[in-house]
């Protein structure tokens, strides 16, 4: 847009009237974790992940011994008696309940699981969980078949065997394939807890019977049957354990958004520890707080013990939990957002935890230097280095959303105050919608600077001003609003905010608040405008949107076709 | 599964005894008295893929000249004769039929070799321009070894201490 003359207001309107300073809180000695010392929530394998393990390397080395020392003779004489004594108890009855225990590893059913699961998992909506059973169930598929191939081992000598067959035998391909599809579903679909302990004993009989029922027919030798169940548990309890953990991407069946992480648990506990370590705040309850509002966090009310002698026992502070799923969850909001807009976004994803927490801490540092009306930051808590952090800052206690609380001239002044404030100091909130605008006795609150930008585009800045006049008129009017700004704005700067906003501009709770009101503000204040600037244009195509554009389309192509494949039978 | 042709090989290791693809192959037919195998593979031949279960075994060869899938070579306990033209037998105790169903773009055709308690189909779909190579590679390069040529490996891969078969009287 060309320069435009700027003309001045008649009138400087006052700055935002003074705060209350934070309650006080009590502060105890920090103190720092020596090396070598976990993390307050350290990602674990546990025990039983890591024994699996071990007998999955000793499976895989006890293979590589026997073949190269050409001693499999052995294990196939042993094999062989041990199956030689069970076909020693066969009958006709006996036979016919093997038979049909053992479908359970037969190519129809392990087909069923297999889509059943994949199936659930997209309906439920756990891609993560789904992304790493693919994994699993390839890798596990990938290597048992390597290691049939490379071993050739043949079926069991010297006795009959009943029933279907298929390839060599070392290890027992549908057997792996099942103990991995049991051991991903209960990880994937089955909530920890009482629930998934069952599930462990089910999965451990439903293995037992397999197994039992194929030494019975003599499909599988010993050996190769036990090398099958610890590679199938082995590689899907590590994976899951490592890249799914119950406290980072729980298992449950509430509508809990997924940002949401659960602070109850050895998170809550981890949460109080890293506090008292690390800020020295004694918290004495950590729990959710204003979950609606948010979407890219956790936010949550953190009860700390009071300082001062003030006679309070008790304080709070407001703490904001990211995790590395809101990291990702942010690439691909941006990522959607750069596609469907071209340059709306102003900024580049985050590539960490650790750095987004670190900006918006900055962020809020410099908003309280430029002395904006922002919680005071109180500090960085590390949680799960590089996966969990915790941004602590002063809790706006008693305080209504701007939707909901009083506006009057002087809460309107304090919010244009605000706009006006970050144009000087060369920033932009780029998130004002009423969640994020709080009033407490007649102060104006500005938080969540999560989005917030230093030096951002023009556009955005005048954007902030469009948005901040529309969360002012919901509960005023367009009129009021509207000479108030005059006093901070000229004609030109809220006529150019009112050409840059536009539906998709506005943040959805906005949008939603304006739809359900039945009004039509945007259109109110461009008709009280003195003269209006044609709309700037947010769509713009750049070599790198096409480009964007054309990897995302091969890249869902590709999906598609590997679903597709996926759709077939593991074995 | 996708093998080396080692794996198929009828003379393996220092004992020249059938590779443990054979063995396999021989397991899935028990009532068969031969097993087929690979011999010397000519150049621009590849084994490709061998499938073995409780009923049936087989193998296919990829060729360069001749195209992927060019030559499957199935062991089964019977075959379907009845289109096909007897010719006389290459084969020690084997009787061998032929049956020719395309000859262009494509050759595609079936040799059974038919013995006891088994059958050997070899079927063609050659797309190269030259017949003769293929079809000499299904008569040399495939071979065959006896089931007594398995069971002796088996015998001698265990010291002795375990057969190829359960005992004929089913009590394994």
């Amino acid at each position: 847009m060309a320069s435009l003359p700027q003309a001045l207001p008649q009138q400087r309107a006052a700055g935002p009237v003074a705060r209350p300073a934070p309650p006080p809180i009590a502060r105890v000695r920090r103190r720092r974790r020596p090396s070598g010392e976990p993390p307050p929530l350290p990602r674990q394998l546990r025990a039983s992940g890591k024994w699996w393990l071990a007998l999955s390397g000793l499976v895989l080395l006890a293979c590589v011994l026997v073949v190269a020392t050409g001693t499999i003779r052995y294990v196939d004489v042993a094999d062989t008696r041990v199956l030689q004594a069970i076909a020693g108890v066969r009958s006709p009855a006996l036979t016919t309940v093997a038979e049909a225990v053992g479908v359970l590893a037969s190519d129809r059913v392990l087909h069923a699981i297999w889509l059943t699961d994949l199936v659930l998992l997209a309906v439920f909506r756990r891609w993560r969980h789904l992304l790493v059973w693919l994994g699993v169930a390839l890798l596990v598929i990938n290597v048992g078949t390597a290691m049939v191939t490379t071993l050739q081992r043949p079926r069991p000598f010297e006795v009959e065997v009943l029933g279907e067959w298929s390839g060599f035998s070392m290890p027992s391909l549908p057997v792996t394939v099942l103990a991995a599809l049991l051991v991903s579903s209960l990880y994937s679909l089955v909530p920890p807890g009482p629930k998934r302990t069952v599930g462990k004993w089910v999965v451990c009989a439903l293995l037992v019977l397999t197994g039992a029922s194929r030494l019975y027919l003599a499909q599988d030798h010993p050996t190769g049957l036990l090398a099958g169940v610890v590679l199938g548990v082995a590689t899907p309890l590590a994976a899951f354990r490592l890249l799914t953990p119950n406290s980072v991407y729980p298992v449950r069946y509430t509508r809990a958004r997924p940002a949401h992480l659960d602070v109850t648990g050895e998170r809550g506990a981890a949460i109080v520890r890293a506090l008292q370590d690390q800020l020295g705040l004694v918290a004495t309850d950590v729990s959710p707080f204003g979950l609606a509002g948010s979407g890219g966090s956790t936010p949550l009310k953190i009860t700390v013990k009071a300082g001062g002698s003030q006679g309070e026992s008790e304080s709070c502070v407001f703490g904001k939990l990211y995790a590395a799923t809101h990291v990702r969850s942010d690439r691909w909001y941006k990522l959607g957002r750069t596609l469907l807009y071209g340059r709306l976004e102003d900024e580049k994803p985050f590539h960490s935890v650790r750095r987004l927490v670190q900006y918006e801490d900055y962020i809020l540092r410099l908003f309280c230097d430029g002395g904006l009306p922002v919680p005071q930051p109180l500090g960085i808590v590390e949680i799960t280095p590089e996966r969990e952090y915790l941004l602590v800052t002063e809790f706006i206690a008693g305080a209504k959303e701007a939707g909901e609380a009083l506006v009057d001239d002087s809460v309107i002044d304090q919010g244009l105050f605000v706009v006006r404030r970050m144009w000087e100091i060369g920033m932009a909130h780029r998130d004002i919608k009423p969640a994020n605008l709080l009033v407490r006795n007649g102060t104006l609150y500005l938080i969540d600077s999560a989005f917030a930008e230093v030096r951002p585009s023009p556009w955005r800045q005048a954007v902030d001003l469009a948005n901040m006049m529309l969360v002012l008129g919901l509960r005023t009017d367009a009129e009021r609003v509207y000479q108030r700004a005059r006093l901070h704005f000229s004609d030109e700067e809220i006529a150019e905010a009112f050409a840059a906003t536009r539906g998709l501009t506005m943040p959805s709770q906005l949008r939603r608040m304006l739809r359900r009101q039945g009004r039509d503000l945007q259109s109110e204040f461009l008709a009280l405008l003195p003269f209006r600037f044609p709309p700037v244009r947010i769509q713009r195509w750049t070599w790198r949107r096409a480009g964007l554009t054309v990897v995302t389309l091969a890249a869902a192509a590709t999906a598609a076709y590997v679903s597709a494949g996926l759709l077939g039978s593991p074995l | 599964m996708v093998l080396g042709e080692d794996s198929l090989a009828c003379r393996d290791g220092d004992e020249n005894h059938p590779a443990n693809g054979v063995v396999l192959m021989a397991q899935s037919v028990p009532s068969a008295a031969w097993v087929p195998c690979l011999e010397v593979m000519p150049l621009g031949w590849d084994l490709a893929g061998l499938e073995a279960d409780e009923s049936s075994a087989r193998f296919w060869l990829d060729s360069d000249r001749d195209g992927v899938h060019a030559l499957e070579v199935a062991l089964t306990s019977s075959c379907n004769t009845v289109e096909a033209t007897e010719i006389p037998s290459e084969r020690e105790g084997m009787r061998r039929w032929e049956r020719v169903t395309q000859v262009t773009p494509q050759y595609v055709g079936t040799r059974h070799y038919v013995f006891d308690g088994g059958c050997v189909n070899v079927h063609f779909r050659l797309s190269g321009e030259n017949r003769s190579e293929p079809l000499g590679v299904a008569t040399q390069g495939v071979g065959a070894v006896t089931r007594e040529q398995v069971r002796a490996a088996v015998r001698d891969q265990t010291d002795g201490r375990l057969e190829l078969d359960p005992p004929p009287d089913g009590e394994g």
